[in-house]
């Protein structure tokens, strides 16, 4: 088990390491980072503008390099939240409250330092543990039947529900709507066109590049340019000591340790990801702490602790990606998005058929953080830098480039229309309360169950109790009733009402 | 008198019920089938049914439950922004990537109040010599630099 472990990370190293391919891994850091370190711009709209810059490399290049722009991004989010208390995205507003703090009280250096340091570890750790736990669970895959898959995506759909922000039942709208616009396009059984309305372009469904730049990109520049002018961000800390002090180390390295633990188990979780890790470490190490009053005031721990914490469930969340196909946030959504787009589709089948792609992932994940910590730490005064250039000059930018983005990938001003329609629609859902991750999901999964859904009702001759039937199935489902029951519990209503609060 | 409590649940549930009747009124031609032999129609309709039924629990509670009021929509930046995707959408075969840079960016800008013309013709006219050099000249991308290609 061991020697496979090790012989498997070898024939992912073998295959991801490659001069061009480092090179890939280092540009998508360096451009995750840019985009991810402008202010209010998450990792989710900085992967979406970046994906098509992708699309033009072989599947793997293209893949290392998205995964170091995810990284990037994440990491540029905390560089923000640390230095100007603007959070990118949820799973940094925990490292605002003592990042920002620390900042304040001239220590920016330490708790950019921590963060980069305690993210890095947590990454290593989580690629061991995709290299661990992704051959079983493809091998438990392999099983699967389509009753079992197309039960496996409810679950992983209604969990991802549930822990979304906002109103539940929102986010099942939002869900059954994304799988709607899934469909559109020539159904692959009867080859008749649903949901076109005469155009020809939307026979091949609707291209995931407009829907994802304008529900996420756009909108989030629409939505920047109605605030109030940003306050330009007064740095004044000193960048100077940014390695952190021996003190730093004895007071944060527990605090690493339980911050990977929490996030690479909460990964794993369909729904689960990087804004559930952070904000459970957080708690957690507000528990465990002798003094938890110190928090907010600039305690290490609150920033190592999630930092760690988010990127190693930015990890572990691709295990059920890569291992079952189905994607347990809006992020990994985007990356199953650009695998289909690059010819993969993501499931136990590719660690099977292409051990190469798989395990140079693998591998080019951990190469990832390693770029992340050489290229972050020596170019933060870039960053910084970069932070006082006037949000003015920035978003027609940012425009512009989404827009070449969408158009150069696919020849035609229909998807350019598309996307300013998907804009106009996640802005007024927004307005209602409405996220729009959770469409993503639905967008992506739909064509799959439905074809799940088909198969499964074929081979039980139209009785629905196949999905009861099957073990595997039945398990699935009956996690989803426990996992509804949970949220009807009021206690377990309360306690996620007051994580999200926080 | 039914009195509005909570305007996003309202709202919300509007957008679902008209997307879930649209989903029954487009996919009428669409055959449904039965389980055993799933036609087209058939997870669609299903779609469209729990979308439907979505959107009326939520305008119920629209209209029974308090909730927040919306945030004020501002029209200037959304018109500003898609007018300018479209212009460029519209436009790029015929004129080419550097002229459409120069608009959209002219058009972005206008979604602010303050508006400061030379300097935005500057950033128009830099991002369009890095746009062309970069996207067209460096990676080769399927778009006319120029008009009349």
């Amino acid at each position: 088990m061991e020697l496979d472990l090790l012989h498997n990370l070898a024939t992912g190293f073998s295959a991801a390491v490659s001069l061009k391919n480092l090179g890939f891994a280092l540009l998508g850091c360096l451009l995750g980072t840019l985009i991810g370190v402008l202010p209010g711009i998450g990792p989710i709209p900085t992967i979406a503008m970046l994906l098509p810059i992708t699309f033009g490399l072989e599947p793997l290049s293209s893949l290392i390099m998205l995964a170091g722009i995810y990284y990037g991004a994440q990491y540029g989010g905390s560089t923000t939240s640390i230095l100007v208390n603007i959070p990118g995205e949820a799973s940094s507003i925990v490292t605002c409250l003592d990042g920002h703090e620390m900042a304040k009280q001239g220590r920016a250096g330490a708790a950019l330092g921590v963060a980069a340091l305690g993210s890095f570890f947590a990454g290593c750790v989580g690629t061991v543990f995709i290299a661990a736990f992704g051959p079983p669970l493809a091998a438990i895959a392999q099983e699967f039947n389509s009753p079992d898959y197309f039960s496996l995506m409810v679950l992983g759909l209604v969990t991802a529900v549930i822990l979304a922000h906002g109103s539940v039942l929102k986010a099942v709208g939002m869900v059954l709507v994304g799988l709607l616009f899934g469909l559109v396009g020539t159904d692959v059984n009867s080859g008749l066109t649903r949901y076109t309305f005469g155009v020809s372009d939307l026979w091949d469904g609707i291209d995931f590049l407009p829907l994802v730049i304008g529900l996420f990109g756009v909108v989030e520049i629409i939505r920047n340019l109605e605030r109030p002018a940003l306050r330009r961000p007064h740095v004044s800390a000193k960048m100077r000591d940014l390695w952190p002090g021996i003190k730093d180390f004895q007071e944060s390295w527990r605090a690493v340790l339980r911050g990977t633990a929490v996030g690479s188990i909460l990964g794993i979780l369909p729904g689960g990801g990087a804004v559930l890790a952070a904000f459970a470490s957080y708690t957690l190490e507000k528990k465990v702490a002798k003094d938890p009053s110190r928090f907010g005031r600039g305690a290490i721990e609150g920033v190592a602790g999630p930092e760690s914490a988010n990127n190693a469930a930015a990890q572990t969340s691709f295990i059920p990606l890569l291992t079952l196909g189905l994607p347990s946030n809006a992020i990994m959504a985007l990356m199953m998005g650009a695998m289909i787009i690059q010819g993969i589709q993501p499931g136990s089948a590719v660690m099977a058929k292409r051990p190469d792609l798989f395990w140079g992932m693998v591998a080019s994940m951990w190469i990832g953080n390693l770029m992340l910590l050489v290229i972050n730490l020596p170019l933060i005064g870039i960053w910084v830098r970069l932070l006082s250039v006037p949000y003015r000059l920035l978003y027609p930018a940012i425009l512009l480039f989404c827009v070449i983005g969408i158009y150069s990938t696919n020849t035609n001003m229909t998807q350019l229309v598309l996307c300013a329609v998907f804009a106009v629609f996640g802005y007024v859902l927004l307005r209602f309360g409405c996220e729009p991750a959770p469409l993503v999901l639905g967008f992506i999964l739909g064509p799959l169950m439905e074809e799940n859904l088909r198969r499964s009702l074929v081979i039980s001759r139209g009785d629905p109790m196949v999905f009861l039937e099957r073990p595997i199935s039945a398990a699935l489902l009956a996690a989803t009733v426990a996992i509804v029951a949970l949220i009807v519990v009021p206690q377990f209503r309360k306690t996620r009402e007051e994580a999200f609060q926080e | 008198m039914v009195q509005v409590k909570s305007p996003q649940d309202l709202g919300a549930g509007l957008v679902f019920t008209l997307i879930g009747l649209a989903g029954f009124y487009f996919g009428a031609d669409l055959t449904v089938g039965t389980g055993a032999r799933m036609g087209p129609g058939y997870f669609p309709v299903l779609l469209s049914g729990l979308i439907t039924a979505v959107g009326l629990v939520l305008g119920l509670r629209g209209v029974t439950v308090e909730g927040p009021p919306i945030e004020p929509v501002q029209l200037r930046p959304i018109f500003f922004i898609i007018a300018a995707i479209l212009v460029f959408g519209f436009l790029i075969e015929s004129i080419g990537l550097a002229l459409t840079s120069v608009l959209l960016t002219i058009l972005a800008t206008y979604a602010r109040p303050e508006v400061k013309l030379s300097e935005t013709v500057l950033l128009g006219v830099g991002l369009a010599m890095f746009t062309v050099v970069v996207f067209v000249y460096v990676l080769g991308q399927p778009l006319p630099a120029w008009w009349g290609r």
